[in-house]
């Protein structure tokens, strides 16, 4: 099958090196909020203060901000940003890239500086880089993660919910 | 791709919208976020320019509650899709499980509706995806048009490869709802079978 339709199944050894990892982040630079999203926008992991309603939302739209400053790079013939940081009066949001699969983002305030986060994310990424390799390398059927009937409650519960 | 958080026990899939500008994209989204149960889904959020269209995407996101342990959400997402935003529509598109294509029934939009699929093979097969193993549901909107404009329904076939590529095709009328949750369903069970 090819391989970039195949799931990504991040394993719980790995999810809690990836919490341990933003968590540590947050404390070193004094953020208000980390997170790590997949590039399709979906949030793997987060790590912060206060119970975020929006955090579904923000992992979409950073995303699509991250893939829209990838497509002004190709435009420029640019190889890649790497790294975006948007300013702005209260928060400020630092991005960085992963392997081209995943995207951290880090959401700081006026009392952190830039250069700290820019140097302990640059330092996360390295490490989550790994992480994700692992992730990568990790073959489990489907199955033995999902079980054989998950497809089939999968699809009684579409029929259920998706219905005029 | 789909993302299986093992830990958390949580499923991720994300579904496209794509197809030609004024298609009837965010208006499958507003009845599908108008019709599901509050639990269900999130806010409706969407990036427009002040006339309404589509600048950038709209997203929903619904959540299926627990499958098997498994916390399961779908997001949806539609691209803008006016000529200009190609950029944009290959920005949204990136790690989608699954594709609706949306195509307009009005006989003067076949053109537009032959170009977007194909643009849309193109997108696909950039992400290093196999577009022929891509999930794609064909969805056949405005069949309220009225008869002297509207395509029918072999001519679209025709335009648009259906047989040749065996989509599940749904006609669709999407202001009033007809064929909305029917089309959610099927790219829904191509998005589940591909897991
Ligand atoms: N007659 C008719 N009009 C539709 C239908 N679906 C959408 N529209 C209209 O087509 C226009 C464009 O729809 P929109 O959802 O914004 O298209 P998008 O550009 O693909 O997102 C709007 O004025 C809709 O009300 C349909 O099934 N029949
Ligand atoms: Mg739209």
């Amino acid at each position: 099958m090819d391989p970039q339709l195949t799931s990504i199944i991040v394993p719980t050894e790995e999810l809690g090196q990836i919490e341990e990892c933003l968590g540590r982040l947050v404390e070193d630079t004094g953020s208000d909020y980390a997170l790590l999203l997949d590039k399709s926008g979906q949030v793997i992991s987060s790590k912060g203060d206060g119970d975020r309603q929006d955090i579904t939302a923000l992992g979409a739209l950073i995303a699509g901000v991250f893939a829209s400053s990838r497509e002004v790079a190709k435009l420029l013939r640019e190889r890649d940003f790497r790294a975006s940081f948007q300013q702005g009066v209260r928060e400020n949001i630092f991005i960085a890239l992963i392997e081209e699969q995943w995207i951290l983002c880090i959401i700081f305030n006026k009392g952190t500086h830039i250069g700290l986060v820019k140097v302990l994310t640059k330092k996360a990424t390295d490490e989550l880089a790994s992480v994700l390799e692992r992730v990568r390398q990790q073959h489990k059927a489907r199955d033995e993660v999902l079980g054989s009937s998950f497809r089939t409650s999968m699809e009684d519960t579409i029929d259920l919910l998706f219905r005029d | 791709m789909a993302l299986i958080n093992v830990a958390a026990r949580e499923i991720h899939c994300k579904i496209v919208y794509y197809g030609p500008g004024m298609g009837g994209k965010t208006t499958n989204l507003q009845y599908i976020h108008s019709q599901v149960p509050k639990d269900v889904k999130g806010d409706l959020l969407s990036i427009a320019t002040e006339t309404e269209r589509t600048l950038f995407f709209d997203f929903l996101p619904l959540d299926l509650g627990k499958v098997r342990g498994f916390q399961t959400r779908f997001h949806l997402y539609t691209v803008p899709g006016q000529v200009l935003y190609e950029r944009t529509r290959v920005a949204v598109l990136n790690g989608a499980d699954g594709v609706v294509f949306v195509a307009d029934s009005s006989k003067q939009k076949m053109q537009e509706n032959v170009n977007s699929l194909r643009e849309l093979a193109q997108n696909v097969t950039r992400q290093n995806k196999r577009f022929a193993e891509f999930p794609i549901v064909l969805q056949y909107n405005k069949r309220d048009l009225p008869a002297e404009v509207i395509a029918s329904v072999q001519t679209m076939d025709h335009f648009l490869g259906v047989n040749r590529m065996n989509w599940p095709r749904i006609e669709a009328v999407a202001t009033t709802g007809a064929g909305v949750f029917e089309t959610l369903r099927a790219i829904s069970r191509a998005v589940i079978s591909k897991l």
